[in-house]
């Protein structure tokens, strides 16, 4: 045992039904540091934190705060031990201010006084360097001031132990560097960090020690100073992985899907997209790169005929007939009907993409079903289908007529990106296909991409992770708040000139791609 | 796997204390405990005691029908009298079958017909809607005497095997209204509001000639010793729903009615009145021990003298007439005793000199001198009375002086709308 | 400091035979468990109690017969809603939808029973109670897939709708005003081979049949399960949700149309506000406990109608107030869901595990 251990994990084990989430894992973390938990997707990463934080309870194992065994049933428990977890998905009332979400649920003695914990909030911001306005509500912020709210919240509450799920998913290169500078405050203010990632850079350039989980097993940790990308990734996937996508050039390039001053409106009149035009061509992918929630969801379901559009219109060059078609307002099966092979990979995959409860032939008809005029349904074709998409993309699967949501995330998102490349597509629109996936189904799907561009598909990749999008597309364009901000070429562009361009305001000039 | 069991044993364990605890704290609500009050008196109907001349055979079984169980106050009234008969005739459980819950509708048909199955010489239904189904199963059953409480069928449909009966219930109805008149008379003198103001209220079920003979012999029973009374009727559309009966007795009360009666089952219309200290004249039984503040007196129906008739002719092989109408004399119409802390003085006295005179044949409920329609006195009136399908009007009924209730077949016939009595809704 | 001794773990599907037999353990529980609840509060040998409950459902031919008679009914009923639960619309509307098909029927039988040759009356019997059943079926359909409305309240509010239609009609066109309605079984369906259940229950079994094939194996029966998995995958693949919503409650309210038929042609041969008996809601139960498989639903039905033709020939045996067979009943049901938990989940007890270590 460490002199500085805050927090020993022993033999700590959990199951979900049959499946060990983690197996027997023994962990430190110390005080001053931080501390890296790095695995692939359903590694377990976050199954073990959740345990610190009493969301889940172990159980085999015991958990030793200062040397001494702790029971952590309830996130209350947990900050009884000073320890503080932030979730990757954000438990925020909106109408609130940072002030009153901050306090929300704390049952302090004595009166309650909303100026002294503003004064408070503030006193914690200064010492770290937080930007927050502590009366700012909540609706009205970006996410990355989101993210500080929560941050605050644990530190109001004494926390000296933080845990951190994934915190750079939905940032800004930018956002990334100051949130690292502040964490680094931190630690010299002795307090441990711990953050749950899977992205290599961010581990190498913050975490002072790394500890990797595969399949729910503790590998080992190491320290950063001492290790790179190379041994990180083979800890992480087992084996020795190439990290390289091959990118071919772009070829017989035609404008295949033109989209001109689209604008459309949510529920409550909001604008959300903001005269957007754009050309995807066959042969090259398209890069769509932004902040989430800036509206790309919206872009690819106006163009997939699911999203109402209130002005522009979306062309459709036909390959075969030579015909141009115009999109907009056409539904989903009226857009098939004119000979369009539009295929459309969601970014909800099993509220969206696929049925969870439905096994994988019965998801392999979603998009087929209809042909024929036969009442009945046909599941010849789509069994086989499904059997060809398991052997091909090999999808880890009892059988074809397992239910999709009991597989893990990367072999659903196989199974809809097969189903969706099946079709013969001549677009194919992705968004954030490989989110959540491990690396080795990352680079499939990649490949998958690459395979259809050389094809003389038109690919449209909305993806979260620059260096991927640098890596992978023919040309980005980038999307703020709405509007495009700005077009690179990817093979030139760097990280910082596409976080600017995502931060760019909506109205300054430019918005419209050549 | 064990212990699983463990656990939802446990789990059922509670669940039973639960229940019993339930039954416990029913079983308890009847004392109320207080010293002071006089309480009930005895009945002002002598007892009559059951005739039985006849052995009963071992292998009689007798099979009754109802339409809810023990919870309604109309079902419970028949089945008090169940056990009444097989106490009296020392019947052995399995010579007695009762079906509760059977609704108005095949079901009845079908337990008829396996009471038959069963072996039973007599199958009795005691819900209006199950005639019907009662002659259904008369008809494929010849050799079984089929009895049904409130029908209308018997003297028409021929079946010598299918009967009615019923009780001059509206002479008890009567008597509680002499009791309900004196009460506000009581009130009146007590200066608590004037003669004019003098307004009772009814909740009724339906407006069938049932509940129109019934009301209107208990406003005539308050009128003949409180002459200017009125009376709201209120209807609710079932015979039992305890919410619409006590709100439509709660609406009464609001519209100034300073007394309550009804002629529906639940305890809806007694449980508002006792709630808002409104004196109340009830049916089918005593109230008093959940409603002893208002509690006056309750008419109801003994439906024992019938089954004791029914039994004793199929036992001695005699006919059993299509229609039955039993009154105070033969035992089957009786009140409950008085509540003496509610009750007028001199209540007591008063009723039982008047069942007499019924008895005697010297009162004639529905005497046409004592109340008019529209403003006239009848001198005749021809009521429905044998079902057919055009539903005309086809007896007269009116004769020496008044209206006939109930001698032409045993179920009640009068609807006539007399004055006095102000229906606020007649939409069921 | 008090703390819960055990936590609640999903646990991996259980092989058939085990889920089977973790069933039957239920059921045997459930016997148990109403043994003593019966002995603490009637002093009755429970073994009288079972046999007095079997000879109920199957004492004797004719309540054999009556048995599956209701059997068929409330199936039906149960089958009529499936397809609207199974698309997670919360048809909650079964007793109306049922009652203004009854209706549609006497309605028919009582102005034209005599002016229509019999084959014409029939048929025209199944158009009215089918049409009647869908309209009130459709009518929250449409509220919904338009306007988005609540269609559990819609569908119950209907119900009182249905109900007061029937007290209208029994008001103004029973001539005697004594609300009650004289059956009309020579204006009813054909008899089979005597027994006047037996074509009520082969109707119901060629349904069962043809809602299992209609909903696993048809065009429709997969754009419900979508719509009812999840409405964004529908308007993905292109499937129109509203009319889907609407076609489907077509469907629905006709079963329920044809409930309506055998409940009123078939049964009762004439109709009252209570001629349905609260078995819309009984279904709905019957719908759940098979977890939409019409199969299974077989199975539930006639559990359902065991118990209730059991207890109350328990009541009538023994005397006692029919709570006592309700909390038998309510005592088994309890268990027979209780153990759909256990089927999915397992309690760990947190204490042993640190005895263990």
């Amino acid at each position: 045992m460490s002199a500085n251990a805050a927090i020993e994990l022993k033999n700590i084990s959990k199951y979900f039904g049959g499946n060990a989430a983690n197996k027997n894992v023994n962990l430190t973390i110390n005080r001053g540091e931080i501390l890296s938990i790095l695995g692939e997707n359903g590694s377990g990463k976050t199954t073990l934190m959740n345990m610190i934080a009493g969301i889940y309870f172990p159980d085999e194992g015991q958990i030793f705060i200062d040397g001494k065994e702790a029971v952590i049933h309830s996130p209350k428990d947990a900050f009884r031990y000073k320890i503080g977890m932030i979730h990757q998905h954000f438990k925020l009332v909106d109408v609130f201010s940072a002030t009153e979400n901050i306090i929300l649920g704390l049952s302090e003695k004595g009166r309650f006084d909303l100026k002294e914990a503003a004064q408070r909030v503030k006193e914690i911001s200064d010492r770290y360097g937080f930007e927050i306005d502590p009366m700012k509500k909540i609706h009205e912020m970006s996410v990355s001031e989101k993210q500080t709210v929560e941050i605050i919240k644990v530190l109001y509450r004494g926390a000296d132990i933080l845990i951190l799920d994934e915190p750079t998913a939905v940032l800004t290169p930018q956002e990334t560097r100051k949130l690292f500078s502040v964490l680094r405050k931190m630690r010299e203010d002795g307090k441990s960090i711990v953050i749950i990632t899977h992205k290599l850079h961010e581990v190498l350039s913050l975490s002072d020690k790394v500890a990797v989980l595969r399949k729910g097993e503790y590998i080992g940790t190491v320290k950063t100073s001492e290790t790179d990308e190379g041994q990180l990734t083979e800890m992480m996937v087992g084996k020795k992985v190439s990290l390289n996508i091959d990118r071919s050039e772009p070829k017989n390039c035609e404008e295949r899907l033109v989209v001109r001053n689209l604008n459309c409106v949510d529920r409550e009149g909001v604008k959300i997209l903001n005269n957007v035009s754009f050309t995807a061509h066959s042969g090259e992918i398209l890069g769509i790169a932004g902040i989430a929630g800036s509206g790309q969801r919206e872009l690819l379901e106006a163009i997939a005929g699911l999203q109402k559009v209130n002005e522009g219109e979306i062309l459709y060059n036909n390959p075969k007939t030579g015909a141009c078609d115009n999109l907009r307002d056409k539904t989903p099966m009226q857009i098939r009907d004119l000979g369009v092979r539009l295929s459309f990979v969601p970014e909800d995959r099993l509220g969206m993409g696929l049925v969870g409860n439905m096994d994988i032939i019965d998801n392999m008809m979603l998009r087929s079903y209809k042909k024929g005029k036969s009442l009945f349904l046909e599941r010849k074709g789509p069994r086989d289908l499904a059997e060809k998409i398991i052997k091909d993309l090999e999808v880890v699967t009892p059988d074809a007529k397992t239910p999709v949501r009991r597989l893990s995330g990367g072999n659903i998102q196989k199974i809809l990106v097969g189903r969706e490349i099946a079709a013969s597509p001549t677009v194919l629109m992705a968004a954030y296909p490989v989110r959540g996936l491990d690396i080795g189904a990352s680079y499939t799907i990649y490949n998958l991409l690459n395979k259809q561009k050389e094809k003389g598909v038109a690919v449209v990749f909305v993806g979260e992770d620059l260096d991927v999008l640098i890596e992978l597309c023919d040309r980005i364009i980038v999307i703020g708040s709405g509007s495009i901000t700005g077009e690179v070429d990817a093979r030139t562009a760097t990280k910082e000139e596409i976080g600017l361009l995502m931060t760019k305001s909506a109205d300054s000039k430019g918005g419209q791609a050549k | 796997m064990k212990k699983i069991l463990a656990i939802m044993l446990a789990a059922l364990m509670l669940f039973a204390f639960a229940a019993c605890g339930g039954n416990n704290a029913t079983d308890g609500n009847a004392t109320n405990g207080n010293a002071d009050l006089k309480g009930m008196s005895e009945s002002p109907i002598s007892e009559v005691a059951l005739n039985v001349d006849y052995e009963v055979p071992e292998d009689f079984k007798i099979g009754f029908i109802c339409l809810h169980d023990e919870n309604s106050t109309y079902d419970l009234n028949f089945l008090r009298a169940v056990d009444k008969i097989q106490e009296k005739l020392g019947l052995k459980e399995d010579q007695v079958i009762v079906k509760v819950n059977v609704p108005e509708g095949n079901e009845c048909y079908v337990a008829a017909k396996d009471l038959v199955t069963e072996g039973c010489k007599v199958v009795f239904a005691n819900s209006f809607g199950h005639e019907d189904f009662m002659i259904q199963a008369a008809k494929e059953f010849p050799e079984v005497e089929f009895c049904h409480a409130t029908g209308t069928k018997a003297h028409t449909e021929g079946l010598k095997n299918y009967h009615n009966a019923f009780a001059s219930i509206y002479e008890g109805r009567f008597l509680a209204g002499v009791a309900a008149g004196l009460k506000l008379n009581e009130m009146i003198e007590a200066g608590k509001f004037t003669a004019e103001e003098a307004k009772m209220g009814y909740v009724g079920a339906y407006t069938y000639a049932e509940v129109i003979s019934g009301y209107t012999s208990f406003y005539l029973g308050a009128k003949s010793v409180c002459p200017s009374v009125t009376m709201d009727v209120q209807f609710t559309g079932s015979w039992y729903d305890a919410t619409e009966e006590k709100n439509a007795a709660e609406a009464l009360i609001a519209g100034g009615c300073k007394l309550i009666s009804q002629h529906a089952d639940s305890m809806g219309a007694p449980g508002a009145c006792e709630a808002k200290g409104i004196p109340n004249v009830s049916y089918n039984g005593s109230t008093y021990e959940s409603c002893y503040e208002t509690f006056i007196i309750s008419s109801a129906i003994n439906w024992a003298p019938y089954y004791n008739y029914i039994i004793g002719q199929t036992v001695k092989g005699e006919e059993i007439a299509a229609d039955w109408c039993g009154g105070i004399a033969e035992g089957s119409v009786v009140l409950t005793g008085i509540n003496q802390d509610v009750a007028a003085e001199g209540t007591f006295e008063k009723i039982q000199a008047l069942v007499e005179d019924i008895k005697a044949g010297k009162l004639n409920i529905f005497d046409t001198a004592n109340f008019t329609v529209g403003g006239e006195t009848l001198n005749s009136y021809k009521a429905d009375v044998d079902t057919d399908a055009a539903y005309t009007a086809d007896t007269e009924v009116i004769a020496d002086g008044y209206f006939h209730e109930s001698e032409f077949r045993s179920a009640p016939c009068f609807d006539l709308r007399i004055d006095g009595i102000n229906l606020l809704n007649e939409k069921f | 400091m008090k703390k819960m001794n055990f936590h609640i773990v999903k646990r991996e599907p259980m092989v058939w035979y085990k889920a089977v037999l973790v069933r039957a353990i239920a059921i045997i529980a459930s016997l148990l468990v109403s043994a003593v609840v019966i002995m603490m509060l009637t002093s009755k040998n429970p073994i009288q109690i079972y046999s007095s409950m079997i000879s109920g459902a199957f004492g004797s031919s004719l309540r054999i017969w009556s048995l599956f008679q209701n059997v068929a009914i409330l199936l039906c009923i149960a089958l009529a809603l499936t397809p609207a639960f199974k698309m997670k619309f919360w048809n909650c509307g079964g007793e109306g939808q049922v009652l203004v098909s009854g209706l549609a029927t006497t309605a028919v039988m009582m102005f034209l029973g005599d002016a229509l040759p019999y084959p014409v009356l029939i048929i025209v019997m199944l158009a009215a109670s089918v049409l009647a059943g869908i309209i009130w079926a459709v009518i929250p359909a449409i509220f919904k897939a338009k306007w988005n409305t609540n269609e559990t309240l819609f569908t119950l509010m209907m119900n009182y709708v249905a109900i007061q239609l029937v007290a209208f009609f029994l008001k103004y066109f029973v001539k005697s005003g004594s609300g009650i309605l004289t059956p009309m079984p020579e204006h009813g369906l054909p008899v089979l081979f005597g027994q006047s259940y037996l074509l009520n229950i082969i109707i119901v079994a060629v349904f069962t049949v043809l809602v299992y094939v209609y909903l696993k194996k048809t065009k429709h029966g997969y754009e419900i399960s979508v719509v009812g998995e999840s409405e964004n995958t529908a308007k993905y693949i292109g499937i129109n949700v509203p009319k889907v919503v609407i076609r489907t409650l077509v469907v629905s309210g006709a079963l329920c149309g044809i409930a309506g038929l055998l409940l009123v042609g078939g049964t009762n041969h004439t109709i009252s506000t209570t001629t349905v008996d609260g078995r819309g809601f009984t279904a709905i139960m019957v719908s759940w406990l098979a977890k939409f498989n019409p199969i299974y639903m077989v199975m539930t039905s006639f559990l359902i109608v065991f118990l209730q033709k059991g207890a109350g020939q328990v009541s009538t045996d023994f005397r006692l107030p029919s709570a006592i067979s309700d909390i038998v009943t309510g005592i088994i049901l309890f268990f027979i869901i209780g153990c759909e938990f256990f089927l999915q989940y397992k309690i760990l007890s947190t204490k042993n595990r640190k005895e263990n270590d």
